[in-house]
């Protein structure tokens, strides 16, 4: 089953909303420090014509200084934001000459402003102001004492300015994140558009075409194009391995019906008790033998198609034994010399116990059938050097090794047409041996007869010992 | 004996009543489940034929109906499924035995005769096959009407073929029955059979040996 994951577009939407995010908070907060560090270039300078403006003004008398507040220093700093305007003119001991506001003048801004001029956020009643301040002295040939002038104004144009700035910003970066969202979404259908060409392709198929796709697909795509028509290749095989099965099957199934058929035809036109005995016979051996065929073709069907068993560690002593139990009480090996032939402790095996039961079910049958009355037959478990081994062994007329090949074809009964086999029964076993990668052989014994078995090796099984 | 068929296939039918009237016993047939059903309800049997795939209620429901209130008729399950989930599922629902469609004729007989037998042996107390009887309270034995003196082991030996007459009894398990905890040579459980096995001589019974596994009490095939 596919796991439905994520849609591809929402998850790149998601990753550049997520990116989107980060750098925009990253880009508004250096926008706006910017923005209010150019506000305060600007106004810092406002304050500084202002000043100068003053400090052009004042006058001495007597060494003392003395001033007219000039209208056009306020006016410099009344922006049409209709600021407030404070201004402290300082002697040498840090006294007021004039002022129209008691500023909060520290002594240590004092004395710092001897050295340099000051630029200072302030709060002062409630109210945030930027402050400047210098310090003039004299320069004539009258000793003056120091005169330090201190400016400040309410920040509304100041704020004013950097909230346009940011502003402005802003709309610039999300004008651009618009952009970018939809050529990324253009760019993803357009890149996704080759899956929808390919998934409508694969819809349009009919169930029996197993031809490749041919699509137009990007690089990244053509692995997974390749993979599918890999996966039709094989399946293509499969089918067709099926369908040939199916043939041979049918033909083989008719084969005997044709005879049930007919010889109950000729049997209903006989008068004859001795020909009705005898097409009986015939008949029920012809039943018998559709029977078998049957159940062994739909364990090669089911041994085809069996996803589900999972192989688990089984102990081929225990499973020989329940098998031979169940064929001892079985009348078809009353004639028989059964016997069992296995250590005394457990050999475990990586297997799927239905699979194996079958596949002895079917040695000891074919054993069964094509031995006479009296026959030794032996199932069996050996540990040999090279592996485990399942058998299956009688003292019958065996098979001539010319022959032996061809007897795990389906449909192939060796020399022994005569019976009531299928020929189905290795080919069942040889296909139950690949799917647990044994090794199955047909050897004669020393004694003569047919021995059958399943070599379990120790270099394949090595990982399930 | 009475028993009672469900099975929905004509042709089958047929084939079994045959098969079964020709032994003697009295065979009631049922197509239908639920029928079947209510007749086990209202009447006793002493062998239920049951096809899984009945119509009306399937053979597995009709089963487990039977076994939960307590019903102990044995019942043998005949069906076309063959596969190891059905026949567990089958089993554990209180089945007594289970014979996969289609089957020989000689197959069906054999079951039902296992299945009468343990049945009857149930009730009656005692062990009958072919003409030796064994009385489980007296511990007599019985062939063809006379009465026989065995010994304790081979007494026992054929006591514990007989209860299980038909199936392959372990080895290790007639060992154990006969000699216990002792220790014995590993021909000496052979020495019993073989001395079983000329008492048996002429009574149509043998003991077959299953090499490396056990033995079987049958009856000699014909033919």
């Amino acid at each position: 089953m596919i796991r439905r994951g994520h849609s591809l577009k929402r998850r790149l939407m998601l990753w550049m909303a997520g990116l989107t995010l980060i750098f925009g908070t990253a880009l508004l907060l250096e926008a706006t420090l910017s923005a209010n560090r150019e506000a305060d270039r600007v106004y810092d300078g406002v304050l500084d014509d202002a000043i100068l403006t003053i400090a052009e003004a004042l006058q001495w008398q007597d060494g003392r200084p003395l001033i007219a507040m000039p209208a056009a220093a306020l006016q410099i700093l009344a922006t049409p934001h209709e600021e407030r305007v404070f201004y402290a003119l300082l002697g040498a001991r840090g006294e007021i000459i004039t002022a129209n506001a008691s500023l909060p003048i520290t002594a240590r801004l004092q004395k710092k402003v001897a050295q340099q001029p000051v630029y200072r956020d302030i709060d002062w009643q409630g109210t945030s102001l930027r402050l400047a301040g210098r310090e003039f002295t004299s320069a004539g040939w009258e000793t003056r004492e120091p005169v330090q002038i201190w400016v400040a104004h309410t920040r509304g144009a100041r704020n004013a300015l950097a909230h346009d700035l940011v502003a402005r910003a802003a709309m610039r970066f999300i004008l651009m994140v618009g952009l970018a969202i939809m050529l990324v979404w253009l760019a993803v259908r357009a890149s996704l558009r080759p899956l929808t060409r390919l998934r409508h392709r694969l819809r349009q198929r009919h169930s029996e075409d197993f031809s490749p796709i041919s699509a137009r697909v990007p690089v990244e795509l053509s692995e997974l194009v390749n993979t599918l028509d890999q996966l039709l290749a094989r399946q293509r095989e499969s089918h067709d391995r099926l369908m040939r099965f199916i043939a041979d099957a049918s033909h083989q199934l008719k084969t005997p019906l044709a005879g049930l058929q007919n010889i109950s035809e000729l049997a209903l036109r006989s008068r004859d008790h001795e020909q009705w005995h005898e097409a009986l016979k015939d008949i029920h051996a012809g039943a018998s033998r559709s029977t078998r065929l049957a159940h062994q073709l739909l364990q090669m069907a089911r041994l085809d198609h069996d996803e589900t068993s999972l192989a688990t560690r089984l102990d081929l002593t225990a499973l020989a034994r329940e098998r031979l139990t169940d064929w001892a009480q079985r009348p078809a090996s009353a004639m028989h010399d059964l016997g069992l032939e296995v250590p005394d402790h457990p050999v475990w095996v990586q297997a799927t116990d239905w699979q194996l039961g079958e596949l002895i079910n079917n040695l000891l049958d074919n054993a069964l059938r094509y031995t006479p009355p009296g026959s030794v037959i032996t199932l069996g478990v050996e540990e040999t050097d090279s592996g485990h081994e399942l058998f299956v062994e009688d003292n019958g007329p065996g098979v001539p090794p010319a022959l032996r090949d061809s007897l795990a074809q389906p449909f192939v009964r060796g020399d022994r047409h005569d019976t009531s086999g299928s020929g189905l029964g290795l080919a069942v076993a040889t296909s139950i041996a690949r799917s647990h990668q044994a090794q199955l052989s047909i050897t004669t014994p020393d004694s003569g007869g047919l021995r059958v078995a399943l070599l379990f090796s120790h270099e394949r099984h090595q990982r399930n010992p | 004996m009475r028993l009672l068929l469900a099975e929905d296939d004509a042709l089958l039918t047929r084939a079994i009543r045959q098969t079964l009237t020709a032994h003697g016993h009295t065979l009631d047939t049922l197509a239908d489940g639920e029928q079947a059903l209510h007749a086990l309800t209202t009447q006793r049997f002493d062998l239920v034929l049951l096809d899984l795939g009945l119509p009306g209620c399937g053979g597995l429901e009709l089963l487990s109906a039977l076994r939960d209130r307590g019903d102990t008729t044995p019942v043998l399950i005949l069906t076309a499924h063959d596969g190891l989930d059905d026949r567990i599922r089958g089993l554990d629902l209180g089945a007594d035995d289970y014979l996969a469609k289609p089957f020989e004729i000689s197959e069906l007989e054999a079951r039902v005769r296992a299945l009468l037998r343990r049945s009857q042996q149930r009730s009656a107390n005692q062990l009958t096959f072919g003409d030796i009887t064994i009385d489980l309270n007296l511990f007599e034995v019985r062939m063809n009407g006379t009465l026989q003196t065995l010994p304790r082991r081979e007494l026992s030996l054929l006591e514990s073929l007989m209860s299980r007459a038909g199936q392959l009894v372990p080895r290790d398990l007639l060992e154990a029955r006969l000699f216990g905890f002792e220790a014995v040579g590993s021909n000496a459980l052979d020495l019993y059979i073989s001395r079983l096995r000329k008492r048996l001589d002429g009574h149509g019974l043998r003991i077959r040996t299953i090499r490396g596994l056990g033995y079987v009490l049958e009856e000699i095939p014909a033919s």
